[in-house]
């Protein structure tokens, strides 16, 4: 590796006394330093009727610990003008700061507490679950995610990955205190955890800091929970209809399985996309977009989690064309599956993606977030580095397998969200048709 | 903060101002180019010319044919996009840094010589009527945005969305779009920014190259701010099959280009920013009154909006959202805040400006609107320091000015069967 392929700064690591891992890279000349702790257990390890246990115990982290209540928890972040953002996604939890490189001491402090001693208070508990039924009820409006949501259920039914990350209406209203209380037991300590530092930071000065925010920090998994892998998508040659009467529009998914994070296809898989349904280029665009006028937008993308992943194609168009979009949509497709892409398609997506990638590792959170990636999904230490190389090295034969075994070998899944009957006429074609009331996806 | 940065800067003889920022760490451009043009420019019959006609630059010119822009641009490790705002038209293009020369030629061609076609304007309209449905017909905060605009300004162009009524993107005509381009896309009215890894002599040399022959424009329509004084409140209800009721509530505030400006955006941080400030904590935590809540204060070249906006629950009440929002802004306005808020405010914009200046696209993109809206990128560099001579009583003074009753619009969402 020459040193013009390198992206990622140099790393060290060290573990606490409790042992907790750590890295710590210094970039950048601007006074500010990037905190992402992660933890490698998401929503897929919710209990199967507790779907979004995950989510609703991180949310609730910052709501008060043994020593901060959420008000001067909140206070400790915001008034030295850092930002902590706390999510949840399938395999992995994450807590990351940004903050003025002076005050990284506060802010590993307050990191801590939030993971070792929080106390969910009652009160807190129950304004949360009123927010997050509240923000169900209103997802109802948001068509293009009601879309998202149908088909994620129709590409993984029961599986782990097929529930919201945040849960659903009836798992929230059932959902106690002593629920989260006892997943924050079960998981949260060093041995799943990883804690990542970037930027105006350097690991000697950093440790003792680290040693005191996270004294003391013991328990939880050793072992990282690992849902068991799909073989077919569930809804595979099935259309699901979510009723909206009042839509002008309609929004269109169309789903298969993909590929897990870190699979040696990814690159070919990544590079097949690029020329299908990826920049303004693509087949996609130049098809719904450029020569039809059906859409302002369309693509494709994969989406791939710890265990496996999925394959969507997402569009929109004024309802009396949504048969006219299926029929392209699919169409094109099937042209991909047929012979992979043209070799001046390949050349052109291998420089947009290595061009590009640059770019999605340039802050010093996007970085962090890599330098977890990498330990989450073992991606191994040099993936960054190699990742414009190993673009480049896609063949077309590697391209087409990829378009082959990726793009709808067998019947998508569909979700379509708007007035049924018009919708139901058009999808008949596709398959047997269900079609739900909006009120069920919450 | 301005030692982290060295702006190089030239006018050509066409009017055409370019900066570059110079930043080797990494291997990656970006090249903005700043139109002062946008929906405040425009007229009744022809809304969302500005916003279509951004559609349109990616559609061809005299060298480079429709949608080459993206071809050539994507070969070469690139990407671009654009923006409208009711104030400006933004381009930007992030690329490799050794596609400097081609991206010039592009970016000249097009503010050259842009063809507009029938065909092409045909296609692009349909294009922007989806985008339409997509972002104001079938989603709830767009229709209220619209009504409110609509409600808060009756002579000034703000009234009427950037993309346009449905109605006008309909009947937008050829001669529309080239006369638009003659007059708003002159070098004159434009400033290009790059920044990232390049050699600033060198830059400013090519950019000579590819824009030195463009002419001139002509001078450029004021905009009339006919706008009349509001005597009193003003409400509105949109009815619209939606979950929970909403509200949104606006003041009229001052132009970007009054102190007043400054004063706000730290008034914006103690009411609004982040779960501890003034509002979250009332409406969300305390009173439970609201599920979220927010503050929109956006510089504006003329007269613009403070906007509050709650989520609420469907079982929330908009009346009480809004007695519980009035009883803080009083607060304010009769109170003032506290030393420490003052100083957290600060904080935090001074954290906001060094974010900003992170990446070359963030540098270009900020500078080129401080510029745009401030008059000078130097004045942008001066932000912290002035937002610093801001005390306690200017806040207050604000507060009371611009959150006064008879300054404010009110639109509430109740659901129900639409039109």
């Amino acid at each position: 590796m020459t040193r013009a392929d390198r992206i990622l700064p140099p790393r060290s690591t060290f573990t606490t006394a409790d042992g907790l891992e750590v890295v710590v890279a210094h970039r950048g000349r601007i006074p500010l330093v990037s905190l992402r702790l992660v933890l490698a257990v998401g929503s897929a390890a919710d209990p199967p009727d507790r779907p979004g246990l995950a989510d609703f115990t991180v949310r609730l982290l910052r709501r008060g610990t043994a020593r901060l209540d959420a008000d001067a928890l909140n206070e400790a972040v915001e008034f030295v003008g850092a930002t902590l953002a706390v999510f949840a996604a399938e395999d992995f939890l994450a807590l990351a700061v940004t903050a003025p490189a002076e005050h990284l001491g506060t802010l590993l402090d307050v990191l801590g507490q939030m993971v070792r001693e929080p106390t969910f208070p009652e009160d807190e508990f129950e304004t949360e679950r009123r927010r997050v039924l509240a923000q169900f009820a209103n997802d109802l409006d948001d068509p293009g995610l009601l879309a998202d949501r149908a088909l994620q259920r129709a590409v993984w039914g029961a599986h782990p990955y097929g529930h919201d990350v945040a849960g659903n209406r009836v798992a929230m209203e059932r959902l106690v205190r002593a629920d989260v209380v006892g997943f924050h037991r079960l998981y949260f300590g060093p041995g799943i955890s990883r804690l990542v530092l970037v930027g105006a930071v350097d690991a000697r000065s950093a440790r003792p800091l680290v040693e005191r925010a996270f004294a003391g920090w013991r328990g939880g998994a050793s072992q990282r929970p690992l849902p068991p892998p799909l073989e077919a998508a569930v809804g595979e040659g099935q259309v699901v209809v979510v009723d909206r009467p009042e839509q002008t529009q309609a929004q269109v998914r169309l789903g298969g399985l993909g590929y897990r994070r870190g699979a040696p296809e990814a690159f070919a898989a990544q590079v097949m996309n690029a020329a299908l349904g990826g920049g303004f280029t693509s087949r996609l665009v130049r098809a719904v977009r450029i020569q039809r006028g059906l859409s302002y937008g369309v693509g494709s993308s994969f989406e791939p989690m710890r265990v496996g992943g999925s394959f969507l194609v997402s569009s929109f168009t004024k309802v009396e064309t949504t048969g006219a979009l299926l029929e392209v949509l699919l169409a094109e497709v099937a042209r991909m599956r047929g012979r992979g892409p043209t070799r001046a398609e390949l050349g052109k997506a291998q420089e947009y993606l290595a061009g590009l990638f640059p770019l999605r590792v340039e802050t010093n959170e996007a970085v962090a977030s890599a330098i977890a990636d990498i330990w989450l999904f073992g991606l191994g230490e040099d993936w960054v580095d190699l990742y414009r190389s190993r673009i480049r090295g896609v063949t077309r034969a590697d391209a087409a397998r990829a378009a082959a075994s990726f793009c709808f070998p067998r019947p998508p899944a569909v979700a379509l969200v708007g007035p049924a009957e018009p919708l139901r006429r058009v999808a008949e074609a596709l398959g047997p048709v269900t079609v739900r009331a909006a009120a069920e996806m919450s | 903060m301005p030692s982290l940065l060295r702006v190089h800067e030239a006018t050509l003889r066409n009017g055409l101002r370019v900066r570059v920022v110079p930043s080797p760490e990494s291997p990656v451009v970006s090249l903005y180019t700043f139109f002062r043009v946008g929906s405040r420019n425009e007229r009744p019959g022809i809304t969302g010319i500005s916003h279509l006609f951004e559609h349109m630059m990616f559609n061809g010119a005299a060298k480079y044919g429709p949608n080459e822009f993206d071809e050539v641009l994507e070969s070469h490790g690139g990407r671009s996009n654009a923006y409208t705002s009711h104030d400006l038209t933004v381009y930007y293009d992030d690329f490799a840094a050794d596609a400097l020369d081609q991206v010039l030629e592009l970016e000249a061609d097009r503010m050259r010589s842009l063809i507009i076609s029938e065909r092409t304007l045909a296609r692009e309209r349909d294009v922007v009527k989806e985008e339409r449905r997509l972002r104001v017909d079938n989603d709830v905060s767009g229709l209220l945005d619209e009504e409110l605009h609509a409600l808060v300004y009756q002579a000034h162009p703000y009234r009427w969305p950037v993309i346009g009524w449905m109605g006008d993107i309909e009947a937008i005509r050829r001669e529309d779009c080239e006369a638009y381009f003659r007059t708003y896309y002159a070098p004159g009215n434009a400033v290009i920014w790059i920044a990232g890894a390049v050699h600033p002599e060198a830059t400013l040399r090519r950019v000579r190259d590819a824009y030195g022959d463009i002419p001139a424009g002509p001078p450029l329509p004021d905009v009339v701010n006919a706008e009349p004084p509001q005597r009193g409140e003003r409400r509105s209800v949109v009815r619209h099959p939606a979950q929970a009721p909403g509200l949104v509530v606006a003041f009229r505030g001052p132009s970007v280009s009054d102190p007043d400006a400054l004063t706000l955006d730290l008034l914006q941080f103690v009411l609004a920013v982040g779960e501890g400030s003034r509002l979250s904590r009332r409406l969300v935590y305390l009173d439970r009154v609201a599920v979220d809540v927010g503050l929109d204060w956006s510089w504006r070249l003329d007269p613009g909006l403070l906007v509050f906006h709650a989520e609420l629950a469907p079982d929330g009440d908009p009346a009480r959202v809004e007695a519980t929002l009035y009883q803080e802004l009083a607060r304010v306005a009769e109170e003032g805040i506290s030393d420490r808020e003052l100083a957290k405010a600060k904080n935090n914009l001074r954290a906001h400006l060094l974010r900003e200046l992170t990446t070359s696209s963030g540098r270009a993109h900020a500078l080129g609107s401080y510029e745009a809206y401030l008059g000078s990128w130097r004045a942008g560099l001066r932000l912290a320091e002035r937002y610093s001579g801001i005390d306690g009583a200017a806040v207050r003074a604000a507060a009371e000015r611009y959150l006064d009753a008879g300054r404010r619009s009110v639109v509430t969402l109740v659901p129900g069967p639409g039109p």
